[in-house]
């Protein structure tokens, strides 16, 4: 057989290299020439990430028993002798970048796997690539100081299943203090963005903005290479899937954190729409996450049976420090701490002529007994308020230094309101916390108790910060403002100052959470959305002359009318038989049950995005039956390559 | 309600003896008017008694507990003079004992001395108040649960006491029938309020001690050592600070059943020995359903549910009922899904796989899905008697309505309600007593409110479907997966019943009424049109009952009925039957 002469670029050697021209024959496979190409450079070095990519072709030449003829390979091809795995600049959902090396030769479904074990995240196949949002080229100055990468380049490629664990994170992060540093940056939310840098963000105005963002995903078929990514570029990884089966918080610390900076990105970018109250309740998670993340040491997970165990010790001290008591009482004491204090009263119902009237008042046991004064308080209290299961509601103002706690307490007859002014901000952080705590059917002794006070004060520091005193300093790091914590549509309806006390109410719920929990919380809240997991595709519907927009749901398609905004019709993925795409004039059709047939044009994304998402929501929901841990890799490339697959 | 538990108990005491158990009841009815009169007037006539003087408010009625139940329920059904099972009764009293006998302590004098001495329980149980719970009257009240439960054993003992009388004097009482009628309004509100417990139940068992010493004269021996018996457990109750409530429960067939429950026992754990009893068949429809007279609102309690916390919120003279019945709507939701989660206005019929499918989907992942119902119902204004049109969202986070002028987009809406605090009723009537524009009403009110205020809010739908699927979407956004829990757990039941019972001809015959269809459905009129004794809501209900069986029939009730009928026994009678 003739010999002819195969010129191969080596990146190794540099961009500036001739390319090493070897001598083949049309029978030698590619594993041949790829040895005599080693062979020619005299470098002896580790050459085994390496194999040919064919650029006329936009293909690598990864099967080394082919022969160059079944390649189809002449003289004339360029070929390139390159690493398959190449840096990558990777956007994570919590906003930081890494760089790291990612699979360039394997389809990008194999290499989101690679970075995802990488980063210790499980359940990878609802995680994939995309393109970023191009930033505006204005702030060359800022983007150059503020842009940090973490290097994890050094990480060594693993073929193993899984890593194996030290001190909770995968061996590769415990090498150094600098790797754990960048896993604690992984493991561990971020701290809420700057209101300047919130309001600076671009935030999608409509639906069609937010379809447009889908049209940046990679084809999970196609390799990095194929898909014009070089060298060093920059991608976003986020959840694509929004179908997120077993969340284990045990194994999924990365996983979950990453998973609720996306959900909080959501929020604060107005990506989702919600309600005022769920923006509020939001922001109290955020604010209660942020807060306990700080305190929280990394990895160790509270238990509450000792902290119950903590404070019962130091209340038996204090007992035992004061006055001698008899055995029974100190065990009522210890179950039953109570607050004592001067307050005032008011019940809005009854137009007296004195609002507020003093009493000693005593809380013990989510009951709050008055009496006329101190002194009077062993005898028959003058009324009784039992606090379980009723609503409280601040009205606090430190400007004007009041402090209202307001109660509504069931009644057979109705709501009895009333509200209770303390004197300062030490007593109402007490007293609120108490019937918080009691409002919840706690008592006192509950170990919440603390970090309830704690989170009042705070507020109200967020509060004094806000009012524009500017004595932030003075405030240290425990105050947040509350503009990090809502999106910017509620800067503008209400001052900070009003916000704070929105924020406060809603903690309510949320004060006791763990770290964990109210991570999950937070992602659940977001699940519960009636907007959630839509991702949009603006389409063109055979027959219509209009656009439309298609919202692809973990469960259901619907159909939504661009003018009004309105849901017009829904289609979910258990009642369709078969979805088909012609690959020609790129148009979609799916038949339902029920002869019911629809085709559609993508305008804003390939027809393959839309291809994958719904292939890829089918596969996802084919999990939980399978029961198994292994990913079916070829099914979910079966239900989303397309026809280069079949 | 513990007094009249008590003189039930004694009743089957004397049951024993061969009297009739009608004019036992009615005598028994007649003790107890008489015990409430004295309490009554002792409590008038001694003011100066320190112990007595009453807080001046009580924001909530927690600390009377005991007194939260109605009375009402266990003298009427004395006044009836029912057939109560009372052996039933005491066989769940002895069966409490036996299990706290094991963890009695040993420093019980009260106890010793109720032994030794048969007149002295009165007097050993008001000492005992002032050792325990009394302490509340002479410095800080104690915690609530003390107080009940102090309440709820005083009581019973109180009762157990009259017991012991009536057996002194059969004779006598007979004839004093008439004032037990009057029990509910002989207690006016007023001293009702006012009432400290703890001290109205010392002061009536004083009086009780001299009422004795002055009538007892023949006493019956075997009646006596059941009331003691019920004395000792009752003890032993009160030491395992465990709080029991004698409910009596409606049955669908105008009859009632007196029973014991636990404080820590689940709506499921009571319908499940109540339907041990009653021989009814296994039907997951099977519902404990609180009514509210006086709100005409009723509501199934969900399973999980502790039973005794949702009853200590009824008031003490609440006419409110428990009822026992099928009803179809507490678990339609799972058995048609999708005319529950799809949010869709025409009814489908879907096949079982997908409906499987469904309700994994919206119940089995990380978070619950709640239906997207949206439409516009009709809100009553606050004190008034008319309705205004309002387009109302359900959301996770509570019920949303459109301000005016606005677009419903998520930013806008207001919110109406969340949802922690409120149950969701169904309303009765409410067209003739709030003239509503449709029959189909809800309301949602925080449990313990039970007569009317602005804080009840009213909602009416156009029709009957609207109303099932906002109640239902309510139900999923409060409970969650709990809800899709109890359902699994009550076919369970059902299944496991079935299998069990394949060979038992009787619970094929009991079974029958719930799984044949036109059976079914005259089971369910039948149920509501028994409800004479509810008056005028009970027709709505039926109204209501049978209109949803008329809308859901369409196609889907067939597979709803089918989809009981696993166990092969039960097909084989309906293809005998048609």
């Amino acid at each position: 057989m003739a010999a002819w002469d195969l010129s191969i670029t080596v990146e190794d050697l540099g961009p500036d290299a001739e390319p090493i021209t070897i001598s083949v024959t049309s029978d030698l496979h590619v594993g041949g020439v790829m040895a005599r190409l080693v062979e020619k450079t005299q470098i002896t070095r580790d050459w085994s990430d390496r194999a040919l990519w064919w650029e006329q072709k936009q293909q690598w030449l990864l099967r080394t028993s082919w022969t160059l003829e079944k390649y189809g390979i002449h003289a004339d091809a360029r070929l390139l002798f390159t690493p398959q795995h190449k840096p990558l600049k990777l956007g994570l959902p919590n906003g930081i970048t890494l760089k790291l090396l990612a699979s360039f030769s394997s389809p990008v479904f194999s290499s989101v796997i690679g970075i995802c074990k990488m980063l210790n995240i499980r359940r990878p196949e609802e995680l994939s690539l995309l393109r970023p949002v191009e930033e505006k080229k204005k702030k060359k100055k800022d983007k150059d100081l503020t842009e940090e990468i973490y290097d994890l380049t050094e990480v060594p490629l693993t073929s193993g299943s899984r890593p194996c664990l030290y001190n909770g994170m995968p061996a590769h992060f415990a090498d150094s203090p600098k790797m754990e540093a960048i896993y604690k940056m992984l493991s561990v939310t971020q701290p809420p963005p700057a209101p300047e840098v919130l309001a600076k963000q671009y935030r999608p105005s409509s639906v069609v903005d937010k379809a447009h963002i889908n049209g940046r995903w990679l084809d999970s078929s196609r390799c990095l290479m194929q898909q014009g990514i070089q060298e060093n570029d920059r991608l976003w990884l986020r959840f694509k899937y929004y179908t997120f089966y077993d969340i284990e918080p045990k194994y999924d610390v990365v996983r979950l954190t990453q998973l609720y900076e996306q959900a909080r990105w959501a929020i604060l970018l107005e990506d989702i729409d919600c309600t005022e109250e769920e923006m509020m309740l939001f922001g109290a998670l955020q604010y209660h996450i942020s807060k306990v993340s700080l305190s929280e040491p990394q990895m160790q997970i509270s238990s509450p049976a000792m902290e119950d165990l903590e404070l019962a010790l130091q209340c038996l001290e204090v007992k035992m420090e004061g006055k001698s008591s008899s055995a029974s009482e100190l065990l009522e004491n210890i179950t039953a701490p109570e607050l004592n204090d001067y307050l005032k009263i008011f019940r809005p119902k009854k137009l007296t002529l004195t609002p507020y009237k003093q009493y000693w008042f005593k809380f013990q046991d989510m009951v709050i007994s008055s009496f006329k004064s101190k002194e009077e308080s062993s005898g028959e209290p003058i009324q009784q308020i039992n606090l379980k299961g009723c609503e409280v509601a601040p009205d606090v103002s430190l400007a004007s230094q009041k402090f209202i706690i307001k109660l509504r307490i069931p009644a057979p007859e109705g709501m009895n309101e009333v509200h209770l002014r303390c004197e300062n901000e030490q007593q109402y952080a007490q007293w609120m916390a108490a019937c918080r705590l009691a409002s919840k059917g706690k008592t006192l002794a509950d170990s919440s108790f603390q970090s309830e006070i704690q989170s009042i004060h705070t507020f109200l520091a967020m509060q004094k910060t806000n009012s524009g005193t500017n004595s932030s300093a003075a405030a240290g790091d425990e105050s947040i403002n509350a503009y990090s914590l809502v999106s910017p549509r509620y800067h503008k309806k209400n001052k900070a100052k009003q916000l704070t006390p929105l924020i406060l109410d809603a903690c309510r719920n949320v004060a006791e959470l763990s770290l964990t929990d109210a991570m999950l919380r937070f992602v659940q809240m977001w699940q519960a959305l009636p907007d959630f997991g839509l991702s949009y595709v603006v389409v063109r519907f055979k027959g219509s002359r209009k656009d439309e927009v298609l919202g692809i749901a973990p469960n259901r398609l619907i159909r939504i009318d661009l003018g009004v905004g309105d849901v017009v019709q829904t289609w979910r993925y258990n009642n369709m038989k078969q979805w088909n795409v012609n690959w020609d004039i790129r148009q979609m059709a799916i038949e339902f049950e029920g002869n019911i047939n629809i085709a559609f044009s993508c305008v804003t994304a390939d027809c393959k995005i839309v291809h994958e998402f719904i292939g890829g929501y089918i596969f996802m929901s084919t999990r939980s039956r399978e029961k198994s841990d292994t990913l079916n890799e070829d099914l979910f490339r079966k239900l989303t390559g397309g026809h280069e697959v079949h | 309600m513990e007094q009249v538990s008590d003189d039930e108990l004694d009743h089957g005491a004397e049951e024993d003896s061969d009297k009739e158990d009608q004019d036992l009841d009615k005598m028994f009815g007649a003790w107890l008017g008489e015990l409430d009169k004295l309490t009554q007037s002792l409590d008038d006539g001694r003011p100066q008694k320190a112990l007595q003087k009453p807080p001046l408010r009580q924001e909530t009625n927690m600390a009377n507990f005991s007194y939260r139940f109605s009375m009402y329920n266990i003298n009427e059904a004395l006044n009836q003079g029912e057939t109560v099972d009372l052996d039933a009764l005491m066989a769940d009293l002895c069966s409490i004992e036996q299990e706290l006998s094991t963890i009695s302590r040993p420093n019980s004098t009260s106890r010793g001395q109720s032994k030794g001495q048969q007149r002295a329980p009165g007097r050993s149980a008001s000492t005992k108040h002032t050792g325990t719970g009394g302490g509340g009257s002479s410095n800080s009240r104690p915690a609530a649960s003390n107080i009940s439960l102090d309440d709820i054993t005083s009581q019973l003992e109180k009762a157990s006491l009259s017991m012991d009388e009536a057996a002194r004097q059969t004779s006598s009482s007979s004839s004093s029938t008439g004032s037990m009628g009057g029990v509910s309004e002989q207690e006016a509100p007023s001293q009702r309020s006012s009432v400290n417990s703890a001290c109205a139940s010392a002061s009536s068992m004083d009086s009780l001690d001299i009422d004795k010493v002055m009538t007892a004269s023949e006493e019956e021996q075997a009646a006596k050592l059941k009331a003691e018996k019920i004395r000792v457990a009752l003890e032993k109750i009160k030491e395992a600070q465990v709080k029991k409530l004698v409910i009596r429960v409606h049955m669908s067939d105008e009859s009632s059943k007196t029973m014991m429950v636990d404080e820590r026992q689940s709506v499921r754990q009571v319908l499940d020995s109540l339907l041990d009893k009653s021989h009814c068949g296994y039907s997951p429809d099977w519902s404990l359903v609180e009514t509210i007279s006086e709100l005409q609102m009723e509501r199934i309690f969900e399973d999980h549910e502790n039973l005794v916390e949702n009853l200590l919120n009824w008031t003490r003279d609440s006419h409110n009922k428990l009822m026992f019945t099928e009803r179809i709507e507490k678990y339609a939701l799972f058995k048609n899904p999708q005319n529950y989660l799809l949010g869709r206005k025409e009814t489908s019929e879907m096949a079982d796989r997908n409906k499987e499918a469904l309700l994994e989907e919206c119940f089995c992942g990380v978070s619950v899905s709640v239906p997207e119902i949206e439409g516009v119902l009709w809100l009553k204004e606050d004190g008034k008697k008319s309705w205004k049109k309002r387009y109302f969202l359900l959301r996770a986070s509570g019920i949303y309505y459109v301000p005016k002028g606005k677009a419903k987009a998520s930013r806008d809406l207001v919110c109406f309600l969340q949802l922690d605090h409120v149950n969701v009723y169904y309303g009765q009537d409410y067209r003739s007593k709030y003239k509503a524009p449709t029959d189909y009403c809800l309301a949602l009110k925080h449990p313990q409110i039970q007569k009317k205020s602005q804080y009840i809010k009213y909602l009416c739908c156009d029709d009957v479907r609207t109303l099932h699927q906002w109640v239902n979407g309510i139900r999923i956004a409060k409970y969650g997966k709990q809800l899709y829990g109890n359902y699994q757990e009550a076919m369970k039941r059902t299944e496991a019943a079935y299998d069990w019972s394949s060979l038992s001809t009787s619970s094929i015959r009991s079974g029958s009424s719930s799984v044949s269809i036109p059976e079914s459905q005259s089971n369910h009129s039948g149920h509501s049109d028994s409800g004479v004794d509810t008056g005028s809501h009970g027709r709505s209900q039926s109204v209501v009952s049978s209109i949803f069986s008329e809308a859901w029939k369409r196609g889907t009730q067939i597979e709803e009925n089918t989809k009981v009928l696993r166990s092969p026994s039960l097909s084989l009678r309906l293809n005998l039957k048609t």
